[in-house]
């Protein structure tokens, strides 16, 4: 494989130099641990069930005993944010990954088979003529509310993005001097686009799959709220706030504790996102200020 | 530029076409029986079978495409199940808000973006620029909608300044004053997007600061406000006006949330109740005027990015 401008990627410990001049960005990496370790632990961790129901206990303010207070059913508001975070991250993996293969597939294939392109890329047009949040709405009206719909149907939106990024990319990749060079050694079509593009399109798709991650938490909150989301019954972020909305001026904690939950989240991804960005950047190594 | 301008217009139509099949494809794979919404539970098998005859629903899908496409090319968006009007009319009455809206939202974006975006550049690597580009991507994680809902918690219940919901129009009682049924709205809706552009502005000014004509001109000993200002404020420019364009774009579906927040009385909501009513006819009418106007706020930012920048017709 030749190595093109496209993987500026650094070696893994110079991510600890940088990390530790980016205070802020090192903090966001500690937090989506402890996200992710909610998500894994959350079983063990979070004091009572998520969906236990207990009409004595409605609507109580945060105490000692229930840290985040509880919900109009009497739900521990902690443990329901805590199992929250599985969703949030079986929602933001799922989304990346459909989106991902799906948009890499599309692009590399219409970049490379250039009669195939103008058919595929000319549905990925039409489906960007829909504004992403509309899309994802009409999607999900046809069909029903499940964890597995969520993440096709926002893994759809975001596939189209990323097949016209890949495309573009890849077209650049199929003009280089290494790809002729593959075709004169006789190697097969399959050979050329894994061994040699793929490998050449790794860093910017590890860039575009943090800020799918990011978007998909918000969009899939969003859904979530219209009623269009995650089925009603399951603890997710999203949902906390649609089910608050209508007590938010008894219990304005329902509202704030899992709301800041995605927004911390996002912005971690985000800032990750930043860092992963930059440092494909060439102009990187003089410009390390920003935040 | 106008063979530019004709080429774009053309590469639309295929598009647009393809779009208005997947419209009246989607909406007529939406589960549910719009006869039998409308008739309601006590309706007969029989009286929903004749309601399904006269609103033409038992024709082959490809028959009713074309006739609603021919209506839609005269300019008939068809009647509405629900309110028994003109889908044209339904979709007048709320974009009063909506528009009101997606301009207030605007007015927000580029009075807070545009500013904090320069200052941010302008003070690059200083503790200014940290506390715009952090507050910005913070502003950028928030969903609108819990933004919203935190504003009438502060504003609407608890200071009691602005109304949280509804929205009479203008020419109601109250007039202009009206209009701050619509700040907390476009505050929410306004927040993200001028995070983006705020980014946006910092990042084209940073990247035109670095090129070699800006060098030339501090090199002349040029004020460095006038190279902010002349030079690279200029040139950054280009970035930032397809920015406000594919903003006010993605103003049209995010106030499909925001709208439901507010109870606001527009397009967006309108998308939203009319799936929950099984209303074909204004779902697919919402929907084809959202995308066209989508595509062509899309395309008129190619335009104008190409009357900016003129390497790009020339591509």
């Amino acid at each position: 494989m030749s190595s093109l401008g496209l993987s500026l990627m650094l070696p893994l410990q110079n991510y600890w130099c940088i990390l530790w001049r980016r205070k802020l960005t090192l903090v966001a990496v500690i937090w989506l641990l402890v996200i992710v370790a909610a998500a894994l632990l959350a079983p063990w961790i979070s004091p009572y069930d998520p969906l236990d129901i207990n009409a004595m206990d409605r609507l109580l303010e945060p105490s000692m005993t229930h840290w985040f207070g509880t919900d109009n059913f009497g739900r521990d508001t902690l443990s329901r944010c805590i199992y929250g975070a599985r969703m949030a991250i079986v929602i933001g993996l799922g989304s990346v990954l459909v989106a991902l293969v799906g948009g890499t597939l599309i692009g590399m294939l219409s970049a490379y088979f250039s009669r195939l392109g103008h058919v595929l890329m000319r549905g990925v047009d039409v489906l960007m003529a829909f504004p992403a949040l509309l899309l994802a709405l009409i999607l999900m009206t046809l069909l029903e509310r499940s964890i597995v719909n969520t993440v096709l149907v926002i893994g759809l939106v975001y596939m189209t993005t990323t097949a016209r990024i890949i495309f573009g990319m890849s077209l650049k990749l199929k003009g280089e001097v290494f790809v002729d060079a593959a075709l004169c050694t006789g190697a097969s079509h399959s050979r050329i686009l894994l061994k040699h593009m793929l490998p050449n399109l790794w860093s910017p798709l590890l860039v575009q799959a943090s800020f799918i991650f990011a978007f998909a938490q918000l969009q899939a909150a969003a859904l979530d709220f219209l009623g269009l989301g995650l089925p009603p019954e399951v603890p997710s972020w999203g949902n906390m706030l649609a089910e608050a909305r209508i007590y938010i001026t008894r219990a304005s904690w329902l509202l704030t504790f899992p709301g800041l939950l995605i927004i911390l989240s996002v912005f971690s991804i985000n800032l990750v996102g930043d860092l992963l960005r930059d440092s494909m950047d060439p102009r990187f190594k003089d410009d390390i200020a920003g935040v | 530029m106008s063979v530019f301008i004709i080429k774009r217009l053309l590469s639309l139509i295929p598009t647009l076409l393809l779009a208005s099949m997947l419209i009246f494809l989607f909406v007529h794979l939406i589960p549910g029986d719009p006869a039998a919404v409308l008739l309601g539970d006590l309706a007969t098998p029989e009286e929903v079978a004749a309601l399904t005859t006269e609103m033409g629903l038992d024709e082959p899908v490809y028959l009713q495409y074309y006739y609603w496409l021919t209506h839609v090319l005269q300019g008939d968006l068809g009647t509405s199940i629900f309110f028994q009007v003109p889908v044209l009319t339904v979709i007048g009455d709320g974009a009063e808000t909506s528009i009101l809206l997606a301009l207030m939202t605007m007015i927000w974006i580029i009075t807070i973006g545009l500013p904090l975006g320069i200052l941010a550049a302008s003070r690059h690597g200083t503790i200014v620029d940290q506390l715009c580009s952090g507050g910005a991507m913070m502003a950028a994680s928030v969903p609108t909608f819990w933004l919203g809902l935190y504003l009438i918690l502060i504003f609407s219940v608890g200071l009691g300044w602005l109304p949280s919901s509804g929205f009479p129009s203008l020419t109601d009682d109250g007039g202009v004053f009206n209009l701050r049924y619509l700040i907390l709205p476009s505050l929410a809706l306004a927040a993200p997007n001028a995070a983006l552009i705020i980014r946006l502005v910092r990042s084209s000014m940073l990247d035109v600061a670095r090129e070699d004509f800006v060098r030339t001109a501090r090199a002349k000993g040029l004020h460095p406000t006038r190279i902010a200002v002349k030079h690279v404020f200029r040139n950054a420019l280009i970035a930032v006006v397809a920015a406000f364009g594919f903003t006010f774009a993605a103003l049209i579906s995010e106030a499909v949330v925001t709208e439901t927040v507010f109870s606001l009385p527009g397009i967006g909501r309108l998308v939203v109740q009319s799936i929950l009513r099984r209303d074909y006819p204004v779902i697919q009418g919402v929907i084809l005027v959202i995308v066209v106007l989508y595509m062509t706020i899309n395309l008129l930012v190619d335009l104008a990015y190409a009357r900016l920048d003129p390497r790009v017709s020339l591509k």
